[in-house]
């Protein structure tokens, strides 16, 4: 799962520890969602894109590894 | 101590817990050492070195209990990464107390200080929460 946290961060003009602070984790949870080597719970995933007044989807972008396989 | 309260408190745990956590703690040791002085100044009875013995008991129980609260307020990424932490720690306490037990057999080395067993989980403990914390950097 690929996410756009970097560029939504860059434009909101937030420090990883600002985003932190606005979702309620440790600024070391955003450093790994953001590197992509770790991937939220859903509440999570919701509370972040929230932030950056987003649908999830806009935030978090899912690829379907079986359906990239397939074609 | 506030250094300590807030690095605790910037995984999620609440600033009070933290706080209370380490006070929990500093006093269990201070029991800790108070009763290990009092077995060794005081001559006292079977019953009273029984009771002097066990006295560091109920503040064990309050860190264990407030150890579990502290990461019930962890958020999900410190979760993980605790939980990797305690499964490095567990089974590698385990493989070291086995070859420490053929290495017994082979009687290469004396018998198991229980003391130590409990100083290599925390290390091992250690390097399970550094290991998480660099596979997900």
């Amino acid at each position: 799962m690929k996410n756009r946290m970097r560029v939504l961060r860059a434009e909101k003009d937030w420090t990883q520890a600002q985003l932190a602070s606005v979702t309620g984790v440790s600024r070391q949870a955003i450093v790994a969602i953001e590197n992509g080597k770790y991937e939220p719970a859903l509440p999570l995933a919701f509370k972040i894109a929230r932030a950056f007044e987003k649908n999830v989807e806009e935030v978090f972008i899912w690829e379907n590894h079986t359906e990239k396989e397939a074609t | 101590m506030k250094y300590l309260t807030d690095r605790i408190a910037c995984s999620g745990v609440n600033p009070r817990t933290a706080k209370v956590l380490l006070l929990t703690l500093l006093s269990s040791v201070v029991i800790d050492i108070g009763a290990i002085w009092a077995l060794r100044h005081f001559e006292l009875g079977s019953a009273a070195r029984i009771a002097v013995a066990l006295s560091p008991v109920p503040g064990k129980i309050a860190v264990i209990a407030l150890i579990l609260r502290a990461i019930r307020q962890l958020d999900e990424f410190q979760k993980r990464v605790h939980f990797e932490a305690v499964t490095v720690a567990f089974l590698s306490t385990g493989v070291a107390v086995f070859v420490y037990g053929y290495l017994q057999k082979a009687q290469a080395v004396g018998p198991l200080d229980l003391g130590r067993v409990w100083t290599f989980m925390l290390l091992f403990y250690a390097i399970g929460v550094f290991i998480a914390r660099k596979h997900y950097r």
